[in-house]
């Protein structure tokens, strides 16, 4: 990966005991010592400063934005466009317009796939996904294509899960039309080499979307050095709210983009019998609707807590929790960790066991305190791919610690010692 | 160990020696019906042997967690030598039991499905506990429709 272009505070050092403290759920949880929350690839808590921002748009600064001309309406308005400039800067886009706030990252792939790709989709065309995704990033492109007649494909997996670009040759040829991947996998963990991926995909003009829902919170993201086409990322797996997502598209490509939904605030000129309707400026046009003005104040003050955490000791941390964590589990004989290269760093680490269920598993795991997931984790191209049916998986973040591993490995200890003897 | 709550050592100990369990294809079975719950890939398969209206035995392979397992053990337990009628209404009493209806009520269900009360607090469980029923209810529908 490219290093980070922007400026970054880097603290003296990461402590996660005191990062722990601004998650208020640590305080209030029925027993805040016994709960080890790894199941952070699904969603994320929420710091004070979040929690905060959303109260505070409500409480001090709330009223219809973009049309109101009183004083409370202008600072309704600055806040919300000071919340897309914060976001912004944090993925290194070249202008707040590149940045379209959607209900989630879900939202913004559908955007894309049914208002960019699909009216310039024919019969014959190609769209590539990789064999890692989540559904998300898969049953769009997948009905774009159908509705098409256009072929979707797998980029497949080499044996220790990466991405095999040598026997995906056609990936760039001329019936590829579009390639829309994640940066790093919710079930292998995997970082994919996204900004070379991006150049070599840009020499050919076909676009790329990159899904950055598993990365935003521990990778810094550099639109700009990656050289994408879109970008999509949800809040909430970043310590923001839930119900709000970010879409990032080159201007260019936003400016071709259809809305797909038309309404109240994303139109300039009502057409009627004479004449058509023309649409309001980007971003606008792809915001109708009452936009989610406490949802994008908090997002942005998730993306300064991040900021201000320092991301290079946030990924840090993660990486050794995560390679600590894959060490561990590898001293239970009945464990098999999930194809992944030599050093896992991106927080995930999933699993089988020889004989326990996951469901089992993570049942017994959450009586004890510790939250993991098991199940296809929204990714059955890719787990039927490897012959599972289901996995368990522990995600970290920047409020877990050694504990929460020993925890998990303490758990897996009693749910063999539950089915197992 | 809080886990005894959902895991009790009936439901446990069908797991460990499931009862009318299959290692292969169901032979000879009069009906054969198939249950799956895609999300976590749970199958079973459930075969009945009738004779005249009675089901004569039960026969179930398959693969899943504990609850799923233990379910379809304790079910055939349950129904081997009982009339299509009577299981019948035990099928749908555990339907509604693990159903939404507040009025759903374990009295008279044979004593080892009791162990499968605590499962009732897991919602995200009940389709483990449901599957082989299900199957079974349509196994006996395949039967009757010979």
């Amino acid at each position: 990966m490219s290093p980070a272009v922007h400026s970054i505070r880097e603290p003296e050092s990461f402590d996660p005991e005191r990062v722990k403290r601004d998650f208020p759920i640590f305080e209030h949880a029925t027993d805040p010592q016994r709960l080890h929350y790894l199941d952070n690839a699904a969603t994320t808590h929420k710091p004070g400063a979040v929690v905060d921002a959303i109260t505070s748009s409500y409480t001090q600064c709330y009223a219809p934005i973009h049309r109101g001309l009183y004083p409370l309406a202008e600072q309704a308005t600055s806040q919300y466009e000071r919340a897309r400039r914060t976001l912004q800067h944090f993925i290194g886009a070249s202008s707040p317009e590149a940045l379209v706030f959607t209900a989630s990252a879900t939202e913004a792939i559908n955007m894309v796939a049914s208002g960019w790709l699909k009216p310039r989709l024919c019969s014959g065309d190609v769209v590539w996904v990789s064999r890692m995704e989540h559904h998300s990033n898969y049953l769009p492109w997948q009905r774009v294509c159908r509705e098409s007649g256009a072929e979707l494909r797998f980029i497949e997996l080499t044996r220790e899960g990466q991405l095999d670009l040598d026997s995906s040759r056609e990936l760039f040829a001329e019936r590829s039309k579009f390639i829309a991947l994640c940066h790093v996998s919710n079930v292998l963990g995997i970082e994919n080499p996204v900004a070379a991926l991006c150049a070599e995909a840009n020499e050919h003009g076909i676009p790329v979307l990159v899904d950055a829902a598993q990365s935003v919170s521990h990778l810094e993201i550099d639109v700009s050095a990656m050289g994408c086409d879109f970008l999509v990322f949800s809040a909430h797996k970043m310590f923001g709210p839930t119900g709000i997502g970010l879409l990032y598209g080159r201007e260019d490509r936003l400016a071709d983009m259809e809305p797909l939904q038309v309404g109240g605030g994303m139109v300039d000129i009502v057409g009627d019998a004479t004449r058509e309707s023309c649409w309001a400026e980007i971003p606008a046009r792809f915001e109708a609707g009452s936009p989610d003005m406490p949802g994008a104040a908090g997002f942005a003050a998730a993306a300064e807590y991040l900021a201000g955490l320092g991301r290079e000791g946030v990924r840090r941390h993660i990486a050794s929790l995560t390679q600590f964590a894959a060490e561990q589990l590898r001293t239970i004989p009945d464990i098999s960790l999930l194809p992944h290269p030599e050093l896992p760093s991106s927080g995930i680490v999933s699993f089988t066991h020889r004989s326990l269920h996951p469901h089992d598993l993570a049942q017994v795991a959450g009586e004890a305190g510790v939250a993991i997931r098991a199940g296809h984790h929204c990714a059955q191209p890719l787990l039927n791919h490897l012959g599972l049916a289901a996995t368990t998986r522990a995600s970290f973040s920047i409020y877990n610690d050694a504990s929460d591993v020993e925890a998990l490995i303490d758990a897996i200890l009693t749910a063999q010692k539950v089915f197992c003897e | 160990m809080i886990a005894q709550d959902l895991y009790k050592e009936t439901l446990l100990d069908h797991y460990r020696h499931p009862r009318n369990r299959s290692d292969g294809p169901i032979a000879g079975a009069d009906a054969v019906a198939r249950g799956a719950n895609p999300r976590c890939g749970d199958e079973v398969e459930i075969g009945i042997f009738m004779q005249g209206d009675l089901i004569r035995d039960v026969m179930f392979r398959g693969r899943g967690c504990a609850i799923c397992i233990a379910s379809a053990s304790m079910m055939t337990e349950a129904v081997t030598a009982s009339s299509t009628d009577t299981t019948r209404r035990l099928c749908d009493q555990i339907g509604a039991w693990f159903g939404a209806a507040e009025t759903a009520t374990e009295a008279g269900l044979p004593a080892d499905l009791q162990a499968l009360a605590a499962v009732r607090e897991h919602p995200a469980r009940k389709k483990c506990v449901l599957l082989s029923w299900e199957a079974l209810a349509e196994a006996i529908d395949k039967a009757g429709g010979r």
